[in-house]
């Protein structure tokens, strides 16, 4: 500091440095000067020196470098560790009664009558209800309401709830469980998932005239787009599989538990660990036959979600009814068991997979049939019957795509959504595929997946509109990173090395129970009184992913603020604006967007009380670390408090309101909206294993996880969610199944016999953050929390076959299901001892060096792509030799977009094709 | 179909039951055949031990008896009598964290939250035993213990970091000391 | 949980006193040590009594040297106890997960029930499949594994302790208010899922003892699992021998759990097999008449058919040791 500047003159506002002016009322605290402009923090398009090598964002100015991009500690943590989170069960309120559930022992009956005398009779039981008391349906997905809180005519699955009791404990209440007497009439009950699509004499759901034959069909889609009619002239090699996956279960660590409570002025309060708190807010006032506005949702802490917990569920209602029959709070907590009940895990699917690739290593056509195990209700499956074949649209540029899918009923508990909802099994699918069709065009598996992506900007073969996309970063990053070369196909027996690629939605295009013309997506609400604190409204869902952390990072890094001058209120319908939930990967897009959105508006009149302050103009005054100050004189400025009270002086605290919602796009046809999203992540992983050949166990040694999130707003928890997915992906491929017996019997509703990983089976995961800056994502950023899921699965088979020499077409690959594969490897190729087998080796063919070309051509093609905002329209079909500009429908008579099957496809259709020999019921004449 | 199922009532007999739990003389009236883990939701008011299954097999009920990592779901009350119970509420002294529920916030260690109070208690133990754990002491002793959300990972990161703060014997700040001021001044360089 | 009245007696005496009123009163009653395997069964109400007595309080029980293992030493105390014969430790630390073994016996690893997938469900569960025969058998249930009978009950017995402790010959060491016996502890299990071992109403196992001739067995055990932690064994084998000075095989046991509902020691086949020892030729054929003794039936997570394969190759990583040296 020169002692010539020391002793200037200090003019209008300008502040001589290390020194504190008077001090605000409510000021005071740590950190008594502001920090510099962390300018490795800002970015180059703002002057600083943070890189941009996919070009400057729209939020770019808003950056003050204070929390955004920075590890972060979830902002509720403090509660988590000190045990002082409240999650459901711990919701104690005085006088509470305790709520058990009767369920049904059988897999299909009707039921003729409920005798409660006895239950009520006994002491210390207060309130019984069944299915009588309240007859309204529900569900999540308006279209498909067909659940009810109790059975009204007939059980569906052996645990489907019949009635439910309130008393003073849980020994009595459990007592009276066995007091209620029920006579039922027992239905034949379906449990293969063939027989579903089948007539059955009493299907398990009546739709009405739009039920599908007589059959347990709850669901059908076809889709077919591309140039079908030469894919038989084009193909030259093809992959065929028929994938069996089993059900899997979300395992989160917190059974369900609720309480409701209605208050004296005759409001109902229910607190719920939900992931989607609108949705039980609608059911309940359709259940309970009471307004909107005279029920308070209360998300208490959630112990894990992945899904498991966004239906509102029918042991809410429960709760609800018996504490307005009791006229005290009522709790209801599950047992491990009746989670498994309850379920709403991944479906039950049965895959068949087609892969066609063409002379010039394109992918000219994928053909999937999927038929999938909704178990007894609709739950999400209308959704997950498109998921499972629309999610498979991309990254890869296609020729044609043909998707049959059927979602049926049987009489299991429902499955549901779970991470990675609807595009796990069939990704797996693909990515085996590839990995196959790459074997028979003998091409490295990553050089044909980097010849084949999708362009930034493009749009998939289904209309999807793709932004940003990191997929070739990914593919790069694990192939170096990993060794790849020297090691793939190269490796002794025993050791395997395996690549899988995935992509999904960033939060749903079309949300569900929402007019998109009408309302945003998401609504933040801000509000800072005099002492600074800012306060956020928000009604996204934290379940641990770290939704708080996200919005109130957002926040401070507009406002230039720590984020211990934050707090978040996200608990309450009462004071939070509606927001859809935590599902489809959708709140750090819309939330985090509409939070921008919120803080900017107090950020314009917070420079604007700065510039009235200092003189400064609007233009030059920038935030920085609770400051506000001219970027090209910072001593020029003022401290956050005193243009907050300067702002405040005309009406009080600072109050606003910001919003999210999707532009329009996508097409039309019907299902056009089934995985429309407003940006997509993309995936991928190796994964090296070692399977001990004479016993068939796979262990995962280490896995290079890469992960397109576009900017990785709190690198913790993204790489937190990355090794989680890996471990909840790792479960699936390796031991987790919901196993059902001879007699249809689900025989692990229990943590010992469902099979989640422990710490021993889990690789080092060495997860990579690929952030391809979206336009339209918050500071950039995409969804890091279920995409990450789906490449695993695949990576793993892929690595099992490089190490041995099978494939295996069933999940989850138990060490039993990998030695039954090598003993049939032995069996046909005459080896008495399993060590004696061969490891695969590949010499690649002259094809690996055109598509090697190609993706280097490629690679140009993007990064110009993606930098330039001149850029034109790229359609899915270009690789092929199509004009890119044009949606190729337009342009080639051959190119077919067609939702309804023709009469010549029915004659052979295949498996869940089939469904759509049935006629819906109006359709059927008279 | 038989009638077959046991009858829960009558209840069986109370039985008093002293206790210290996280430090404090405990004195409850508990009946006789009381899990331990219902005692200390349900009566002494430690609802961050956490049930997960109720059977062994996940270790969100962890608790220490006596310094020793044990599931209070398998344990029954009352052979505790005068013994010495911690469970996570104990861990922090006043408003200074435990280093390993410091780290457990900055390194990832807690994700949904339901878990960590079970690897909190277990990963206490082990740095009251060891303060420099292997990676391999450091699995054995959490293997008890499922998480779903981490992929353990970061469990094993926040760990080894408490190992650190502990072998340094470094303090954990009071977390109701100041926080920023609001109304800073200027300090010139940025 | 099912009401009980609980006994928490702080000696042995005490303890024979309360047992022995309750059987004059015919009071049925289970003993209970670490509660791991107990616990589990009541909460989902499988053999319930009104009457538990505790043995965890009872020092005397838990007295643990190189030849005296006290029925409630805890497994994790066994395993780590630098006085335990190396592949007991080895089978010890591999028994579900540490939190497990913190609370678990070995008097209660050696008496654990017998399991099998339609047994070890909730009572509502169990409720629909019409009951299970094994612990509703007021209900003349059937069983599920073996359709059609109610007389034998196949659940399996997947504890990892006692293959190895009956490879070592030990013995095991009972005590009642009618006076104490002890025998060869494969003498103790007596087969059939339901009956278990020799123990009668109101006798427990007060230790093991090992003999003196431990520390020249050598040996491994091995078993099968899905998972390094909480899982049970689908397959163990235990293998133990001593050699002569010159490195040939002096005697050989063998002993496998895991798959039937009692442990079984193999003397038949290892005396078949030693009469005409040939080294590594005959480790191969006796594991695979090893194989071929066991019979696993489909009640556990892997199927019989795999188990048993498993249990040969199992045996054959069991000698590794043997064949190296």
């Amino acid at each position: 500091m020169s002692k010539d500047k020391d002793s200037k003159e200090i003019q209008g506002y300008r502040q001589q440095p290390g020194k504190l002016p008077f001090s605000k009322p409510g000021s005071g605290g740590k950190n008594s000067f502001s920090k510099p402009i962390d300018l490795e923090n800002i970015p180059v398009s703002q002057n600083g020196r943070k890189d941009q090598p996919w070009g400057p964002h729209r939020h770019d100015s808003l950056i003050s470098g204070q929390v955004i991009g920075r590890p972060t500690a979830l902002v509720d943590s403090a509660w988590k560790v000190t045990g002082q989170a409240q999650y459901g069960d711990d919701i104690r309120l005085p006088n509470e009664l305790i709520g058990r559930i009767v369920r049904s022992p059988y897999h299909y009956a009707k039921i003729l009558s409920i005798d409660c005398s006895d239950a009520l009779n006994l002491p210390g039981v207060v309130a019984v209800a069944t299915g009588i008391d309240a007859k309204n349906k529900f569900g999540v997905l308006p279209v498909t309401k067909d659940e009810h809180a109790m059975a009204v005519d007939k059980v569906r699955h052996a645990g489907d709830l019949i009635a439910c009791i309130a008393a003073e404990n849980e020994n009595i209440a459990r007592e009276a469980e066995r007091l209620i007497k029920i006579e039922y009439e027992i239905l034949e009950s379906i449990h293969d998932i063939e027989d579903g699509l089948e007539d059955s004499e009493y299907p398990i759901h009546d739709r009405g005239q739009y039920h599908i034959g007589n059959s347990n069909i709850q669901k059908r889609v076809f889709q077919e787009f591309g140039d079908i009619s030469s894919l038989e002239k084009n193909t030259v090699a093809s992959h065929r599989s028929n994938w069996t996956f089993a059900g899997v279960n979300h395992g989160f660590t917190e059974p369900h538990a609720v309480v409701a409570n209605w208050s004296p002025d005759g409001r109902l309060t229910l607190y719920t660990p939900q992931q989607v708190p609108h949705y039980v807010h609608r059911s309940l006032a359709d259940v309970l036959e009471i307004p909107m506005h005279q029920i308070n949702v209360h998300r208490t802490f959630v112990g894990g979600g992945f899904g498991g917990k966004s239906d509102p569920f029918p042991h809410e209602m429960c709760a609800a009814i018996l504490a307005r029959k009791s006229g005290r709070p009522v709790r209801i907590t599950f047992d491990r068991e009746e989670v498994f009940w309850v379920n709403r895990g991944r479906h039950p699917s049965k895959i068949e997979m087609n892969l066609h690739a063409d002379s010039e290593g394109r992918i000219c056509g994928i053909e999937t049939d999927a038929l999938i195990d909704g178990g007894g209700f609709a739950s999400f499956g209308h959704v997950t019957t498109y998921y499972n074949g629309v999610l498979h649209t991309a990254p890869y540029e296609i020729g044609s795509f043909h998707y049959t899918g059927a979602r049926v009923w049987t009489n299991k508990p429902a499955s549901g959504a779970m991470r990675g909802h609807g595009a796990v099994n069939s990704r797996c699918a693909v990515e085996v595929g590839l990995d196959d069709l790459a074997e028979k065009l003998e091409v490295d598996p990553i050089t044909l997946r980097l010849a084949n992506l999708l362009p930034p900007h493009s749009a998939t073969i289904t209309g999807f509109r793709v932004t940003s996309i990191g997929m070739r970063e990914c593919l790069e990053r694990v192939k170096k990173e990993s060794g790849w070369s020297e090691k793939f196909r190269k490796m002794p027996l025993g050791k395997g090395i395996g690549v899988g690629c995935g992509f999904f939605i960033s939060g749903s295009g079309l949300p569900i129970h929402w007019d998109p013309n009408k309302f945003p997506h998401a609504t933040v609400h801000l509000k800072i009184d005099m002492d600074g604190g800012v306060t956020i409204h928000t009604g996204a869902a934290e379940i641990g992913q770290g939704s708080d952390t996200v919005v109130s990072q957002s926040v401070a890094e507009v406002l230039g603020l720590p984020l211990d001058m934050i707090r978040i209120r996200s608990r309450e319908s009462d004071t939070s604006p509606v927001d859809l939930g935590s599902y489809s990967s959708r709140v750090t897009f819309m939330n985090a967007n509409a939070a921008i959105s919120a803080a900017m508006k107090i950020r314009d009149e917070l420079i604007k009380a700065a510039s009235d302050i200092t003189g400064a103009s609007l233009n030059s005054l920038i935030v920085g670390d609770r400051r506000i100050f001219d970027k090209n004189d910072p001593a020029i400025g003022v401290s956050y408090l005193e243009a907050l009270h300067k702002s405040q002086e005309e009406k009080g605290a600072l109050i606003s309101s910001g919003a999210y919602r999707t532009p329009p796009m996508g097409k039309t046809h019907k299902g056009a909206a089934a995985g429309l999203a407003p940006a997509y992540s993309f995936s991928a992983y190796v994964a090296e294993v070692s399977v001990d050949i004479e016993t068939g166990k796979t262990t995962v040694d280490k896995v290079w996880a890469a992960h397109d999130c576009g900017k990785a707003l709190n690198p913790l928890a993204v790489k937190g969610q990355i090794i989680g997915s890996c471990h909840m992906g790792l479960g699936q491929v390796l031991s987790e199944e919901m196993r059902y017996g001879r007699s249809g019997h689900l025989m692990n509703p229990d943590f010992l016999d469902y099979k989640i990983p422990s710490i021993h089976e889990m690789p080092e995961v060495i997860p990579i953050i690929v952030e391809s800056n979206d336009p339209e994502g918050p500071f950039g950023a995409k969804e890091a929390g279920e995409g990450p899921l789906l490449p695993i699965l695949p990576a793993v088979c892929n690595a099992v076959y490089d190490a041995i020499g099978v494939r295996t077409e069933e999940l989850p690959i138990t060490s039993e299901k990998v030695f039954k594969l090598v003993e049939k490897k032995c069996r046909l190729q005459g080896i008495s001892n399993p060590l004696d087998l061969k490891s695969p080796r590949l010499e690649f063919s002259d094809l690996q060096n055109t598509l090697d070309k190609r993706a280097q051509l490629h690679s140009k093609r993007d990064i110009e792509r993606r930098l330039n905002s001149n850029r034109e329209e790229y359609y899915n079909g270009a690789i092929f030799g199509l004009e890119p500009t044009k949606s190729p429908e337009e342009i080639d008579d051959n190119w077919s977009v067609r939702v309804i099957p023709e009469e010549n496809y029915l004659l052979s259709p295949r498996l869940a094709g089939s469904a759509w020999k049935h006629i819906e019921r109006r359709n059927m004449g008279d | 179909m038989v009638e077959f199922r046991l009858p829960m009532l009558p209840q069986p007999g109370e039985v008093v039951w002293s206790v210290k739990i996280n430090g404090i003389d405990v004195k409850l009236n508990i009946e006789s055949n009381a899990i331990l883990l219902d005692v200390l939701r349900d009566q002494a008011g430690s609802l961050g031990t956490k049930r997960g299954c109720d059977m062994g097999t996940c270790g969100c009920c962890s608790v220490l008896v006596d310094g020793e990592p044990r599931l209070s779901c398998l344990t029954l009350a009352a052979e505790l009598n005068g013994h010495e119970i911690t469970t996570v509420e104990g861990l922090a002294n006043g408003h200074h964290l435990h280093p390993i529920q410091k780290t457990f916030t900055e390194f990832g260690g807690s994700q949904c939250g339901f878990c960590t109070p079970g690897f909190l208690v277990v990963s206490s133990a082990l740095l009251s035993e060891n303060n420099d754990p292997t990676d391999e002491e450091i699995k054995t002793a959490i293997e008890g213990n499922l998480c779903r959300c981490t992929g353990f990972q970061q469990i094993v990161d926040s760990i080894r970091a408490a190992s650190d703060i502990i072998k340094e014997n470094n303090s954990i700040e009071d977390s109701t000391s100041a926080k920023s001021n609001p109304h800073p001044g200027f300090m010139e360089g940025g | 949980m099912p009401p009980f009245e609980l006994y928490t007696p702080d000696s042995i005496e005490q303890a024979l006193e309360i047992s022995g009123n309750l059987s004059r009163e015919n009071k049925e009653f289970d003993w209970i040590a670490g509660g791991t395997d107990l616990l589990p069964n009541y909460k989902w109400h499988i053999n319930s009594k009104n009457y538990v007595i505790s043995l965890s309080s009872i020092d005397e029980l838990r007295k643990l040297n190189n030849v005296h293992i006290g029925a409630t030493v805890s497994i994790y105390d066994l395993a780590n106890s630098p006085t335990t014969h190396p592949v007991l430790a080895k089978a010890a630390n591999s028994i579900a997960s540490v939190m497990i073994r913190r609370s678990g016996t070995v008097g209660g690893n050696i008496c654990l029930d017998t399991r099998c997938y339609w047994l070890n469900q909730s009572e509502t569960w169990r409720e629909s499949i019409d009951w299970c025969h094994k612990c509703d058998c007021g209900t003349g249930a059937d069983c599920r594994v073996i359709p059609n009978q109610n007389t034998l009950c196949v659940a399996t017995y997947q504890a990892d302790l006692a293959p190895v402790l009956m490879c070592l010959g030990a013995e095991i060491h009972l005590l009642s208010h009618k006076g104490k016996r002890s025998m060869k502890l494969e003498d103790f299990f007596e087969l059939d899922g339901i009956k278990r071992n020799v123990l009668f109403p109101g006798e427990f196992i007060t230790h093991v003892s090992i003999p003196n001739d431990s520390a020249e067995w050598i040996g491994d055990y091995q078993k099968l699992r899905q998972r390094d932690s909480w899982d049970f064994p689908e397959a163990g084998v235990a293998v133990l021998w001593k050699t002569n000075p010159d490195n040939t095989i002096k005697d050989l046991r063998i002993a496998t759990t895991g798959l039937e509902s009692i442990p079984a020691i193999h003397h038949k086949e290892v005396g078949e097999a030693l009469t005409s020892w040939k080294g590594e030729d005959s480790v191969d054929d006796l594991a695979d008449s090893i194989r071929k003794a066991v019979k696993p039936v489909q009640n556990t997570w892997f199927s019989p058919n795999y188990r048993k394969k498993m249990v040969k190759v199992l045996t054959k990583r069991a000698f590794g040791n043997l064949l190296v040296e």
